[in-house]
């Protein structure tokens, strides 16, 4: 998945029409950032690049990049 | 001699909660987003009169009238409960009063949550190799919905109630009906899901009565289910590709030699997210929760039971089953299935 397409799926997952996210966005600013989210990411970081992530590391994200890295996807 | 699955029948309860209701509460969350996350359109709640036996004795009682067995066969029951009428006595024992079970029967309850009817099928099986019983009748039964804060949507989206009855009899098969059985349990995720008030370590009270909000605005006190998501999420990601792995290996099959796979029906998003992972095909992936939601170990039976009546399940199949949740407790097995189930 490409950095533009796994945006474009944090986009789907905060409910916001793509492409709005480009990276370096607070995840505090979004109150869809939630459980579920993070769940929802999750699982994308699996499907992305087999990378099972801890709440615990995802919890340490303060940016949308910050979870990029967290995902392995390639800038 | 060993144990064959001889019928399923299972009971909901009369009041329902639909998603649009739900989302009626939860403004925040549009129907939309509750099917897409959790595929549950409609979930059952026991009454506050309605226990986990009074379920548990309408499933038994749906399987003896459909001709699988007369009560006096019964010579084992397993009720898995977490949601039990009392601390004591033993629901197992209420509901083989109330079912004219023989008292020469056994009976037991154990307390497992989503594993349960795995951990079920396998003392089952173990019952009748060991010559104890002959027909076991194994009853999966909850009433979470009790457990369940009006304000806490993280759950009250899952979780419905419901009780199966499994009729479990003993055959003339030299090989395994039932098996190879792969278990697990990892307690440090206790606290990941569980009610943290009400048994001896912290007794109800006043304060465990006191309702806090948390900072995704959900609403529970200590005397509520509190389920952490994420946490649990990562466990089945953790947990259940290797489950299977062990299983096949166990068995000495591959993926493709398995007709059908029926996990623990936790959610919907969950679920699509397992079979893409490990590489099963949608038309051998029971997905069957929409009506009833996740209702804990009663799920795989509820399960079995729509692939029989649908037509997806007939004799000669290898099903893999796996139940995984609360403990961390999880475990999987083959259903063989020697004949049409009833």
């Amino acid at each position: 998945m490409s950095r533009e397409e796994f945006l474009k799926q944090l986009d789907e997952m905060l409910e916001l029409s793509p492409p709005t996210l480009q990276g370096p966005e607070k995840l505090d600013d979004y109150p869809l950032w939630d459980s579920t989210a993070i769940i929802t990411f999750m699982a994308l970081a699996d499907e992305h690049s087999g990378s099972r992530l801890t709440p615990r590391q995802i919890a340490a994200c303060q940016t949308v990049d910050d979870l990029l890295q967290l995902a392995k996807v390639e800038k | 001699m060993h144990a064959a699955l001889r019928a399923i029948e299972f009971h909901l309860p009369a009041a329902t909660l639909s998603t649009s209701q739900l989302a009626a509460e939860f403004p925040e969350w549009t129907v939309a987003k509750i099917d897409a996350k959790t595929g549950i359109h409609c979930r059952h709640l026991a009454s506050p009169q309605e226990c986990s036996s009074d379920l548990a004795v309408t499933a038994a009682k749906k399987l003896f009238d459909s001709g699988a067995c007369d009560p006096q066969d019964v010579d084992y029951v397993l009720l898995c409960t977490q949601s039990p009428d009392y601390f004591l006595p033993t629901t197992a024992c209420l509901v083989q009063d109330r079912l004219g079970i023989p008292t020469s029967a056994g009976a037991l309850d154990f307390n497992l949550g989503c594993s349960g009817f795995i951990y079920g099928l396998g003392l089952a099986e173990a019952l009748v190799c060991s010559g104890q019983a002959k027909h076991i009748l194994l009853l999966t039964a909850e009433t979470y919905s009790k457990f369940l804060n009006p304000r806490d949507r993280s759950v009250r989206t899952i979780f419905g109630d419901a009780a199966a009855a499994t009729l479990l009899s003993a055959t003339d098969s030299t090989v395994p009906l039932l098996g190879p059985f792969v278990y697990g349990t990892d307690g440090s995720g206790g606290p990941n899901l569980m009610v943290p008030a009400g048994g001896m370590r912290y007794p109800r009270s006043q304060e465990t009565a006191l309702e806090k909000e948390d900072d995704q605005g959900n609403v529970r006190a200590a005397n509520d289910l509190y389920m952490n998501g994420p946490e649990v999420f990562n466990f089945t990601l953790e947990r259940v590709p290797d489950t299977v792995r062990r299983l096949l290996e166990k068995s000495a099959l591959t993926l493709k030699e398995v007709d059908l796979f029926v996990f623990h029906q936790a959610n919907s998003y969950m679920l699509d997210h397992l079979r893409k992972r490990l590489g099963i095909p949608p038309e051998k992936f029971v997905v069957a929760m929409g009506d009833c939601g996740n209702t804990v170990s009663s799920t795989i039976p509820i399960a079995l039971k729509h692939v029989a009546t649908s037509g997806r399940l007939a004799p000669g199949m290898s099903v893999m089953a796996i139940g995984f949740g609360v403990g961390y407790s999880w475990g999987a097995t083959m259903v063989r299935y020697d004949q049409a189930l009833v």
